[in-house]
């Protein structure tokens, strides 16, 4: 009796707080007085990013009075998930780790678009083929792309020319690439390396230059170790023996400095050549306006010349909560954000490549300061057929970082190509086929 | 409330008691109960976080029972990281004899080794990455210096473990300052009582110091033990597992399963895997530790 009466007053006292606490959060974003519907948007942008975002959506919010968007920067995806389980979600999010976007979609977190796009003004033929590919899971649309980063291959010129190399002419092929790293990497007089061909890339980006592909949609399958791939991992470990092995390169590369400077590894020399993104244009122009290069696709095996024009694409992505409240809006929003208004808007202050067709010719974007010529490069190869990126499903998380692993122990020698993809392949096969 | 008119089960002061303490144990219950049993029940599902958890029986145990590639390697790696607990407890052992000793200016020394176990975890791991950078790091100019080839540390399977351990072995005032104090309270009259029966330093040492003090060094090792198990921060901060996952920690891959992965089910089960395993290596040093340990009340 006692303690039922303790237990009473305890669950009132509870019921009291967690409504009082339900009614605090949940009274904020309604609509207010002068019916103008709040957004609640969560966007991982920080710092002058966070800035250059809020100033499109000050843009938007302008000129569509009825809504006003309320941006919460810096979020990270686990933050997001935390609030999809708990109910509670914003009403638009942007992922910032791509790898997310397959889980949400599998589980049924984040709502399909192909609907609303259907019925807006939007069409496929817009968009740059590889930005729309990575928002579909299972053959539906998932998420809306809103600017993308391109890797591809960034060569300097000076470093070139030091070791006899034409400075006008990248490398084309990954054999070719090997050469060239052979030939800039230099060691001091007590053995050191001082400078080396190529900055280590992920291993995730040495696999799609052969095209092996990773994962097969239609049966569930993984491909972690067609031949191609193992190809590829043979490859990365012949480039790095090229430049004094891979403990050594990767010991010299811990010396690096921040990419963001004056003082990226690229920028002076320490690296001769890198797979990086646009954003180094503006970079360069910004930190280090001295430094000449050049901006290439990334090379092709020679024995594969299909591969030929190979680009990696990263990217912003837009999803809308299943639970949003607000997902008309939220849509209309993402519309516009393909209108060549919005895209210019961002593009012009974060430095991503549009994915909208029409965009990549926008005159402003490629013209006027010198490094916008460098940029516009990248804006070229970014509809480019072979432009690839990694597939989006439930398990990207685990798979790119069993990649990684895998490459990561080709490296050092502790496994044969063939062993360490393979393992690879069992380990995330298994994972796979707990989402069939 | 008039329930105290009527013959109670639990006297007014005892209600009153609890009623105290409410905040205390709502926040027990809910938050740290609660979650501890839903982690055993979440061990047998297949848990995704994103959608709810489906009932799999054993099935998350075998699989991490089988898997050689990261479950595996990563309680060996946790394992060797034992090595450091006896180096740790001599090191802290050996510099609280130092600074026990009655010297001009102790309380100066006593704080400079003291003082890196106040720097932040993380922050203690970022200065570190500075000082064992292969390339410009303090540590290997100096090594070059006296020609001795220099190990590129954190960027070496071979080396990242060694080098996490020198790195957590500078922290170690911590549980020198607790040696410090327990050697402090060492009775005068037992080395008195030493002196007459002429032992010298090392028997004094052996005889008087060690026993008296087994206390604490038993209540440094058990947390040692559970503090190896759960180590996280560092290698979180400074290597992500790598390089070749030499750094691959049990916490860390039990982090990557709950919040990387969605593999909820798994993390949960190798929680209760380190709580188990956990629990046994400290009921061990238990154990033995009649054999070792003197407590003044027993005799």
């Amino acid at each position: 009796m006692r303690w039922s009466s303790i237990v009473g007053k305890v669950q009132v006292a509870l019921c009291v707080t967690l409504c009082g606490f339900m009614w605090g959060c949940a009274s904020a974003p309604e609509k207010s007085a002068d019916t103008v519907v709040r957004i609640r948007c969560w966007t991982m942008w920080s710092g002058g990013e966070e800035k250059a975002f809020q100033a499109v959506l000050d843009r938007y919010n302008e000129t569509h009075p009825g809504v006003r968007f309320e941006n919460l920067g810096s979020v990270n995806d686990e933050k997001t998930v935390r609030a999809l389980v708990a109910g509670a979600p914003p009403d638009v999010f942007t992922v910032s780790d791509p790898s997310y976007l397959g889980a949400l979609a599998a589980n049924d977190a984040i709502l399909p678009l192909d609907d609303l796009f259907g019925k807006s003004h939007l069409k496929t033929d817009d968009f740059t083929r590889a930005s729309l590919s990575q928002a579909r899971y299972n053959g539906k649309l998932y998420a809306m792309p809103y600017l993308v980063d391109c890797i591809g291959l960034l060569w300097n010129k000076k470093v070139f020319r030091e070791a006899g190399l034409d400075p006008e002419r990248p490398p084309q092929t990954i054999e070719e690439l090997e050469e060239f790293c052979r030939k800039i990497t230099r060691h001091g007089s007590d053995g050191r390396l001082t400078r080396i061909g190529l900055r280590p890339p992920d291993g995730v980006n040495l696999l799609a230059l052969y095209g092996g592909g990773f994962f097969e949609p239609a049966t569930g399958r993984i491909t972690a170790n067609n031949p191609r791939n193992i190809e590829a991992a043979t490859a990365f470990k012949a480039l790095m023996d090229a430049q004094g092995g891979y403990e050594a390169v990767q010991g010299f590369a811990a010396g690096f400095a921040n990419e963001q400077g004056g003082y990226n590894s690229f920028y002076v020399g320490q690296a001769g050549m890198a797979f990086t993104g646009q954003w180094n244009t503006y970079w360069i122009a910004k930190y280090k306006p001295d430094t000449e290069y050049g901006v290439a696709p990334l090379p092709y095996p020679a024995a594969h010349p299909e591969r030929k024009g190979t680009l990696w694409l990263g990217g912003n992505f837009f999803c809308i909560p299943k639970e949003s409240r607000h997902p008309k809006e939220a849509w209309d929003f993402l519309v516009w954000t393909q209108s060549l208004e919005a895209q210019r808007l961002l593009a012009d202050s974060l430095h991503g490549v549009p994915n909208i067709r029409a965009a990549l010719k926008l005159r402003s974007l490629r013209e006027g300061e010198p490094w916008r010529v460098s940029f516009g490069k990248f804006m070229d190869l970014s509809d480019s057929s072979n432009a690839t990126h990694f597939p989006p499903m439930p398990v990207a998380a685990l798979y790119l970082s069993e990649i990684n692993s895998a490459i990561e122990a080709v490296g050092y020698g502790r496994k044969t190509p063939e062993k360490s993809l393979s393992d690879t392949q069992e380990r995330v096969q298994r994972e796979m086929d707990r989402y069939r | 409330m008039r329930t105290n008119s009527r013959k109670t089960f639990l006297s007014r002061e005892q209600r009153l008691g609890l009623w105290f303490i409410s905040p205390w144990l709502i926040g027990f219950v809910l938050l740290t109960l609660y979650p501890i049993l839903a982690t055993l029940y979440l061990s047998f599902t297949d848990y995704r976080v994103l959608s709810p958890p489906r009932w799999v029986g054993w099935a998350n145990y075998r699989e991490l029972l089988l898997d050689t590639e990261n479950f595996w390697p990563s309680l060996g790696n946790t394992v060797f990281f034992f090595l450091e607990l006896p180096l740790a407890l001599i090191l802290g052992l050996a510099l609280a004899l130092l600074l026990n000793q009655k010297l001009r200016g102790m309380t100066i020394y006593r704080t400079l080794f003291y003082l890196p176990s106040i720097v932040p975890v993380v922050a203690n791991a970022m200065l570190w990455l500075w000082l064992l950078n292969p390339e410009h790091g303090l540590v290997n100019t100096g090594l070059r210096a006296v020609h001795i080839p220099a190990p590129a540390w954190l960027a070496s399977p071979l080396w990242a473990k060694p080098a996490l351990i020198v790195m957590d072995l500078w922290a170690v005032g911590g549980s020198m300052v607790i040696y410090l104090a327990a050697l402090q309270g060492v009775p005068t009259s037992l080395y008195e009582a030493a002196d007459l029966d002429g032992a010298n330093a090392f028997q004094k040492l052996v005889s008087v110091t060690l026993p008296a003090i087994s206390p604490v060094i038993f209540f440094n090792l058990i947390m040692g033990v559970i503090g190896t198990f759960q180590y996280f921060t560092q290698t979180f901060v400074m290597t992500k597992g790598g390089p070749d996952k030499a750094t691959l920690f049990y916490a860390l891959y039990l982090y990557q399963n709950a919040f990387q992965y969605f593999r909820m089910g798994a993390a949960c089960a190798m929680a209760w895997l380190l709580f188990l395993v956990t629990l046994a290596a400290t009921f061990l040093v238990f154990k033995t530790s009649a054999g070792w340990v003197y407590y003044e009340g027993e005799r």
